[in-house]
């Protein structure tokens, strides 16, 4: 599982239209596409909206010539979370309503309403539709990208050398882990082998992990001390080399978060 | 039927990188075999395959004659054991006693056994004054030791050593050439080690394989293989000083013989001296 660490940036290193488009840009977009689908007041105009804005992903998700299925796996990943909250109001009355429709009677007294399963529904599609965003943003742009463009918005660099400091060690504890794993391979242990005592398996488990604590806390003090040899103080932070906007990229972006907001007005506003 | 040997091994890593192309490698009983390369040649690639911890891509690995399979993963295990290079990545027990008793106890021995075994493994590397301590507390050559003892506890026939002596003092470097070269004779052990110290290799190696870029680019003993210059310089090597210094001698017209270790080239500036007068 760990070694998937290494591969979960397969995809953001892809080469398209939308991979090149800068990392504010698309920070930006998904975060008004976001903003939009959320601030939509509760009715089913959501309904509307969502579609649209469900285009424009697709739009954008075809320009970034990934498969499918990427999207598709990364969703499946990510629903269960929503799933769980979105089945559940299907049972329950919300304030939305005054009166309430039984469409099914379970055991135990449970009802199904039929305006509950229309609140569930907006709900998943909210949730769908912000979900998208944040995969299209995760899957075709770098984490390191995605940093720099956050201090390049104006994030404070205690944030960003934090950040950057948290993706680079990131990897560095997945390759630590990884060989204290070979090792222990190495003398034969596997933690889900029967024929060792309980007792036992459980100890080396604890000593493991102890071990990683301390070596992580000595490589924090070594990294440290590094930093400070190189004159790391209040004022540090992460390089962030200034990067000027390109003309079509900034006409996409007016583009693109014009037609964000548009649709939105249009769809609360029309009867 | 050799004790450890790979058929045109083959790996690569998730991402499409090759590791290994074909490699060809054979091990003897009570062998020594150095393996040399630059850094990223595939080393400790080739290694991992030698006990299980990777799979070929293509190709096989026989260890007697036998494929490593599920159902001899454990005799392999026991039967080939590797020393990785950073000692603090294999020793996590709280004490020095315990750690070593870890490899034995995974095996399934009696308590009577893992507390011989111990014994032996820390008499063997002269670390009994330390059996009680602490990991974190014990300085590089002493963790090197006790990473070693791990291994040698499961007493294995191939001893795989990553890297040995990165990270040592040269007291330390002595000290574990030695105990090196008392394995195969003194215990019937096979040792096959990877360094970049090239004037380590005559003292500690019988025959040598020069990898590159996943490939064997060379192998052959001690001789063969530092008669060739140019092989070694175009894989980032170098001809280690002394067969460099004679060969430098022959060249300039001194009458002095090959030689590849520390007592073999004062043997030959002697009898080229005494020639002289």
């Amino acid at each position: 599982m760990i070694d998937d660490l290494y591969f979960i940036e397969k995809y953001a290193y892809g080469e398209s239209i939308v991979h090149r488009l800068d990392a504010r840009i698309k920070l930006l977009i998904a975060l008004a596409a976001i903003v939009a689908i959320v601030a939509l007041p509760y009715s089913t105009k959501v309904y509307e909206l969502g579609a649209v804005l469900f285009a424009l992903f697709a739009l954008l998700w075809a320009a970034s010539r990934l498969p499918p299925t990427v999207y598709l796996r990364r969703l499946a990943l990510i629903l269960p979370f929503g799933i769980f909250l979105v089945g559940f109001q299907a049972f329950v009355k919300n304030p939305y309503y005054d009166v309430f429709h039984t469409i099914a009677t379970l055991p135990f007294g449970i009802e199904v309403y039929a305006e509950s399963v229309e609140f569930a529904s907006i709900l998943l599609v909210k949730f769908v539709v912000s979900i998208s965003f944040i995969i299209l943003l995760s899957s075709t742009t770098k984490m390191q990208d995605m940093i720099e463009a956050a201090g390049r918005l104006g994030l404070p660099r205690e944030f960003t050398l934090t950040l950057g400091m948290m993706v680079r060690y990131i990897f560095v504890f997945a390759e630590m882990f990884g060989r204290i794993r070979t090792a222990m391979e190495t003398r034969c242990f596997d933690p889900l082998d029967r024929t060792l005592p309980y007792r036992y398996r459980l100890h080396q488990v604890g000593y493991t992990v102890g071990t990683i604590f301390i070596r992580s806390y000595e490589q924090g003090e070594r990294t440290y001390t590094s930093m400070l040899c190189r004159g790391h103080g209040a004022n540090a932070g992460l390089y962030i080399r200034r990067k000027p906007l390109r003309h079509g990229e900034i006409a996409f972006f007016a583009a693109t978060i014009g037609f964000i907001v548009l649709s939105t007005i249009v769809v609360y506003l029309q009867p | 039927m050799h004790l450890l040997e790979t058929r045109d091994l083959t790996h690569i890593y998730r991402g499409n990188v090759h590791a290994l192309s074909g490699v060809n490698f054979v091990a003897e009983r009570k062998s020594r075999i150095a393996v040399i390369g630059p850094n990223g040649a595939g080393k400790s690639t080739l290694f991992k395959h030698f006990n299980g911890i990777l799979k070929p891509t293509s190709g096989e690995v026989l260890i007697r004659g036998e494929p490593i399979t599920k159902e001899n993963l454990r005799e392999v295990r026991k039967f080939v054991g590797i020393v990785f290079q950073n000692p603090d990545d294999q020793i996590f027990s709280p004490t020095v006693e315990q750690d070593i008793a870890f490899g034995p106890t995974n095996l399934g021995l009696d308590e009577e056994t893992v507390a011989h075994r111990v014994e032996e493994a820390l008499h063997l590397l002269g670390l009994e004054e330390l059996r009680g301590r602490v990991p974190h507390h014990l300085s590089g050559g002493e963790k090197k030791r006790v990473a070693i003892a791990g291994i040698l506890a499961m007493e294995p026939q191939v001893l795989v050593l990553d890297e040995p002596t990165a990270g040592l003092d040269p007291l330390g470097v002595a000290d574990l050439v030695a105990f090196v070269n008392r394995l195969p004779d003194e215990y019937g052990m096979t040792v096959i080690f990877s360094t970049h110290h090239l004037d380590l290799v005559a003292e500690m190696a019988d025959y040598i394989y020069v990898m590159d870029h996943g490939r064997i680019v060379a192998s052959g003993t001690v001789e063969e293989v530092f008669d060739r210059p140019e092989l070694l310089a175009r894989t980032r090597l170098d001809v280690p000083p002394i067969p460099k210094l004679i060969r430098s001698l022959q060249e300039n017209g001194v009458a002095i013989d090959t030689a590849y270790t520390y007592e073999r080239a004062k043997k030959a500036f002697l009898d080229a001296y005494t020639r002289r007068e």
